[in-house]
């Protein structure tokens, strides 16, 4: 048996020495901690390696990418040669408010014009601006960081 | 005399053997209160300070998974019950992943059970952490909750590290866990195996994880106040638990040694070597002390299971477009929180027919009326914080 009131003084003691000590937190405007490579931040888009196929706008579990899209004609490469018909992007948006982070657009992506990147400070002060456009989206490519390496 | 005096001696002479009429007051708490780790409403009757009559108002959080589910294909439906216990967001997954594999016959390889096991354990030190922090602030005292935020914040970053998201990872395939970030040409095909120096890492945070937990037993196991306020408290006899399918460190806090971990076989846990503890009385205080030995456990696990974890593929070969054959099946798990399960029934299409979600925190939070008949006002909060269940999984 200890003596009456031991715990609570012990309890003290802690806070006591807590107050000498540098703190594990960090203040976050001033600080910024970098994220792991693999954070699922915001989908970053490559449009130049889209070909319009909707395959992640209807796997995504909530629906929430739109795209629309055209059908363009190509200059045949020599004369004569036969006319491409090549899809462009017209609208590519993520309603970031719905999205759920789950990656499977990323992963079902079968032209790899989708990314993930840590990036987190888009946030807006109403839900219509959560709505971003192709054009947002092709810049977080540029944050788009290096995988990581593999345990061995 | 005056007629006040005139009253006064009225008074003074009935008071003597009239009993006075009592009222019950109702006492609502929540369903937007801190102490009820979501939005639960209890309605109390108290009687003095004896609180009575508990009716719990459950729904406020219902998202109507099982009805999503069967708008969905099973890939998509990984997403949903991540969010169903979002302590343990990991863990969920597992159940449904194997219900899914063992209607498709599939043979999980090793490596990826080996990745399922540890970061589940993962997940059931965040959710242990989460209440050997929170519930000795509901009982007032504020400082384990930094203690346990602190190396949980460390778990959640292995945890991230790998799957890339902390709460709501998504890890899990059909078949194995997830191989690689985009499934396009094999320029840009990023494995997700395990990152370099996760081992390092986890073993460390094991170490910080054991340390945090011998600091908050030193603090709070030894504390007057907590004792005083847990020690035969809320007690649960080991009929009146199996009466209400408790399941997890609740049940195994009324001395019933019951872990799935050791029945099932739904991750490769019969090679590794662990106890379960037990409890004795039932009550709050060997709830506490369960899941602080459980934690331990945990990370004993997980440091065998590194020693283990095989090379070899991340996932078995699966189709593109995933259907799955007819049929019906019931896989359970031992989740943080206790059993979770779920029924899927299939009728052979890319998404499931039916499913029927058992969710460990439903059943545990069934028991409030009971335990709590009879309690003290202030013990109301601190029995339920005891029984640990998180509104999302009591709500789906």
């Amino acid at each position: 048996m200890t003596l009456p009131g031991y715990g609570l003084l012990k309890g003290m003691g802690v806070t006591l020495r807590q107050m000498f000590r540098k703190p594990i937190t960090v203040q976050y405007p001033k600080v910024r901690e970098t994220p792991v490579p693999r954070a699922r931040g915001v989908i970053a888009l490559d449009q130049e390696a889209c070909t319009v196929c909707m395959l992640c706008a209807r796997q995504c579990p909530d629906w929430c990418i739109y795209i629309e899209g055209h059908k363009e004609e190509q200059e045949p490469s020599k004369p004569g040669g036969r006319v491409r018909v090549r899809a462009e992007l017209d609208r590519f948006d993520i309603d970031y408010a719905l999205c759920m982070y789950c990656g499977i657009c990323v992963e079902v992506c079968p032209f790899d014009a989708l990314f993930w990147s840590p990036e987190y400070e888009y946030t807006e002060h109403n839900m219509d601006g959560m709505l971003h456009d192709m054009d947002r989206l092709q810049d977080w490519l540029a944050t788009v960081p290096e995988p990581p390496g593999l345990q061995q | 005399m005056t007629t006040d005096q005139h009253l006064l001696r009225q008074l003074s002479d009935a008071s003597v053997s009239v009993e006075l009429e009592t009222e019950d007051m109702t006492l609502n708490i929540g369903p937007q209160h801190p102490s009820t780790h979501g939005v639960l409403r209890i309605v109390a009757k108290i009687d003095g300070e004896r609180a009575h009559d508990i009716k719990p108002t459950l729904g406020y959080m219902h998202r109507g998974y099982e009805k999503l589910a069967e708008v969905r294909n099973y890939p998509q439906i990984t997403t949903l019950i991540n969010r169903i216990d979002w302590t343990s967001g990991y863990a969920n997954e597992i159940p449904f992943l194997v219900a899914v594999e063992k209607l498709m016959d599939l043979e999980v390889p090793e490596r990826a059970q080996y990745i399922r096991l540890i970061l589940t354990e993962m997940a059931r030190i965040a959710s242990h952490l989460m209440f050997m922090g929170s519930f000795p602030l509901e009982l007032g005292a504020t400082t384990p909750i930094m203690y346990a935020t602190r190396d949980r914040e460390r778990v959640l970053d292995l945890i991230e590290g790998v799957t890339g998201g902390r709460f709501h990872p998504n890890f899990n395939r059909i078949g194995g866990v997830k191989p690689a970030a985009g499934a396009g040409s094999t320029m840009r095909k990023q494995s997700q195996d395990l990152p370099a120096g996760f081992f390092e890492e986890t073993r460390r945070a094991m170490d910080g994880v054991r340390h945090s937990c011998d600091q908050i037993e030193d603090l709070i196991n030894t504390n007057e106040i907590i004792v005083a306020r847990t020690r035969n408290v809320g007690v649960m006899t080991p009929e009146l638990a199996v009466a209400y399918g408790m399941s997890g460190p609740n049940l195994r806090a009324t001395g019933v040694k019951f872990d799935l971990r050791k029945v099932e076989d739904y991750l490769p846990y019969e090679g590794i070597d662990f106890e379960i503890p037990v409890g004795t009385v039932g009550d709050s205080w060997d709830r506490w002390n369960v899941r602080l030995q459980e934690i331990r456990q945990s990370a004993r696990i997980i440091g065998q299971a590194i020693d283990k974890v095989p090379s070899g593929p991340l996932q078995a070969k699966v189709p593109k477009v995933i259907k799955v054959p007819k049929g019906e099946t019931y896989v359970r798990a031992e989740n943080p929180k206790g059993e979770m399960g779920y029924y899927i029934v299939s009728d052979g299409g890319q998404g499931p027919y039916r499913v029927r979600i058992r969710a460990a925190s439903f059943s545990n939070l069934s028991v409030l009326p009971v335990v709590l008949e009879g309690a003290l006002v202030p013990d109301i909060i601190a029995i339920m914080g005891s029984l640990d269940f998180v509104l999302g999984d009591v709500d789906k």
